[in-house]
């Protein structure tokens, strides 16, 4: 649907991103995490035809958007949602009123679009009020709304849940799975793992403004007692088998492509077991299956297509993860 | 100080008293320096915009350019436009030396560079997501620029007053060029200087009355621009 070709951009002569090649395709929903200043919304930007590249194309359905017309009508169609965004002043309604306005959509077909999208992200309560007046959070959801309202072939949102309390948090990405199933392309910014891995089809890690090709999953900040050798250790409610000199406060690491996936608990040499329910299944972008487990916690696991097929794995099914204490990285 | 409040005396009456003379003369300085605004202003703002919103080769020494601009002796750019009105000069064939035309000229050219400063400054310090969501939400450039100058109105609002004022008050380049013609290209400012020149103390007082009049009336409208801006 959007597909991104050699970017490179720099600010000041400074380098912020270089990407080969990057798709969103049509009806997914892909998420890009890495650190602070990893290029995640400069990334945004560029596709969503606000930010030009220094070099690079991007394709909109196959076609090369270059002129000024085709991104003129490359972004009435691609719409991004910023981390902190941006209400022009007047009240919430004007806001999403406007923004269909700039798309020729008027009259009594306007207001109607507009009311539905407030009332999709629950904030139609706060229409009449003045912009200036809202929360960070209400901020965020009228500005998702209004995205929303353009009935757009392609959404960004950066960070869109980066202000929200968690039960907003639900409610958001469950409206954002109805725009996949209307067959709309997203793509969204988080820091945070736990929510890119469960509401993503697929994840691009990036670090330093390229794409990186260690996604940084299963990642925990744990207390690891002292000593030396083989330890447990509380994540959550789980109780993980390290083996570690490290003490102290630390991070653990569980790499998705040491654990091993089996439906009934194995007589193995993993001294981690951990019993769950399948939550999500996606696609890793690389030929292989990843897995959502919530095992107490949420742990990504993969795996092979075949395996899949032969274990018969599919959402809610009862698994188990297996994993040696040798293979769990403290750092 | 008898002499000085007699002078001041008789200016108001000239004034109250509706004198043709004063009329005249402040009729002709506000249509010059209305035009000359709008012109200036014409220039000035788009070029402020452009400097200030986009990003081009050669844009730091625009600025530069732009701000010594805004410290240009009036009097050197009289003598420039001079130079270029003047019978034998480049556009003397236009014989618009010693009319108010060449007055809105040499105005423009000095009061262009103070709407372009200020508009740049006033739109660079507008949130620069103002700009981008527009076009995440399917402006046009033009339409994205226009919710800028929305957002800057009340200092561009503030540029263009600026620009007015500094034409109003202007006399070193309108008596050069203009040369102070009496009906023709007479302005307060350059009356001003004639009649005390002349020692006609109580015209030059009640020129300098109206003249302090409208520069406290375009400050007043600044200032309230100004405030409600922050608000």
């Amino acid at each position: 649907m959007l597909e991104a070709l050699g970017i490179e951009h720099a600010y000041g002569g400074r380098a912020v991103l270089s990407v080969d090649a990057l798709e969103l395709e049509r009806g997914t929903v892909t998420a890009v995490v890495g650190p602070n200043g990893s290029g995640k919304s400069t990334l945004l930007r560029i596709l969503s035809f606000v930010e030009r590249p220094r070099a690079g194309a991007i394709l909109l359905e196959g076609g090369l958007v270059v002129g000024r017309r085709e991104r003129l009508a490359a972004r009435r169609r691609v719409t991004m949602v910023e981390q902190h965004p941006y209400l022009f002043p007047g009240d919430v309604r004007h806001n999403l009123l406007y923004a269909l306005a700039l798309h020729g959509v008027r009259g009594a077909v306007a207001a109607q679009r507009a009311d539905a999208a407030l009332e999709r992200l629950q904030v139609a309560h706060l229409a009449q009020r003045p912009a200036r007046d809202l929360s960070a959070g209400e901020t965020q959801r009228v500005a998702i709304a209004r995205a929303l309202s353009l009935e757009p072939s392609v959404l960004l949102l950066d960070e869109p849940a980066g202000i929200i309390d968690r039960a907003a948090t639900a409610q958001l990405y469950r409206v954002l799975d109805e725009e996949r199933a209307r067959g709309a392309t997203l793509c969204f910014a988080s820091h945070q793992l736990e929510d890119a891995y469960r509401w993503s089809d697929r994840l691009v890690a990036l670090a330093e403004g390229r794409v990186s090709r260690v996604t940084p999953e299963n990642l925990f900040r744990a207390d690891v007692p002292g000593g030396s050798g083989a330890k447990t250790v509380r994540v959550g409610p789980l109780h993980v088998q390290v083996v570690t000199e490290k003490a102290g406060p630390a991070t653990i690491a569980i790499p998705a492509d040491e654990i091993v996936v089996s439906r009934e608990p194995l007589h193995s040499s993993a001294r981690n077991e951990f019993p769950g329910r399948v939550t999500r299944i996606g696609d890793d972008g690389r030929g292989g299956i990843t897995l959502m487990v919530d095992v107490g916690v949420e742990l990504a696991a993969r795996i092979t297509p075949r395996a899949l097929d032969e274990l018969g794995i599919g959402l809610g099914t009862e698994v188990v993860l297996a994993v040696k204490a040798m293979a769990v990285r403290v750092f | 100080m008898d002499f000085f409040a007699d002078g001041l005396r008789r200016g108001v009456e000239l004034i109250l008293g509706g004198d043709a003379e004063v009329f005249d003369i402040t009729l002709l300085s506000i249509r010059v320096a209305l035009i000359s605004t709008v012109l200036a202003c014409g220039v000035g703002v788009p070029a402020g915009f452009m400097v200030g919103t986009t990003r081009f080769w050669g844009r730091r020494a625009a600025i530069t350019v732009l701000n010594t601009m805004l410290a240009f002796p009036t009097v050197v750019v009289g003598v420039i436009v001079w130079g270029l009105l003047a019978r034998r000069g480049l556009f003397g064939s236009a014989e618009l030396l010693y009319t108010w035309w060449a007055i809105v000229i040499a105005e423009v050219v000095l009061a262009a560079p103070i709407a372009a400063a200020l508009t740049a400054a006033a739109v660079q310090g507008i949130d620069p997501r103002v700009r981008r969501t527009a076009l995440t939400l399917g402006a046009s450039p033009l339409r994205a620029h226009l919710a800028v100058a929305r957002a800057a109105r009340f200092a561009l609002f503030a540029a263009v007053v600026v620009a007015f004022g500094r034409v109003l008050a202007e006399v070193g380049a309108a008596m050069i060029v203009g040369g102070n013609i009496r009906h023709y290209s007479r302005t307060l400012t350059t009356a001003v200087a004639l009649a005390t020149s002349q020692g006609d103390f109580a015209l030059a007082m009640a020129l300098g009355l109206v003249l302090l009049a409208l520069a406290l009336t375009v400050n007043v409208l600044l200032q309230l621009f100004q405030g409600r801006g922050d608000a």
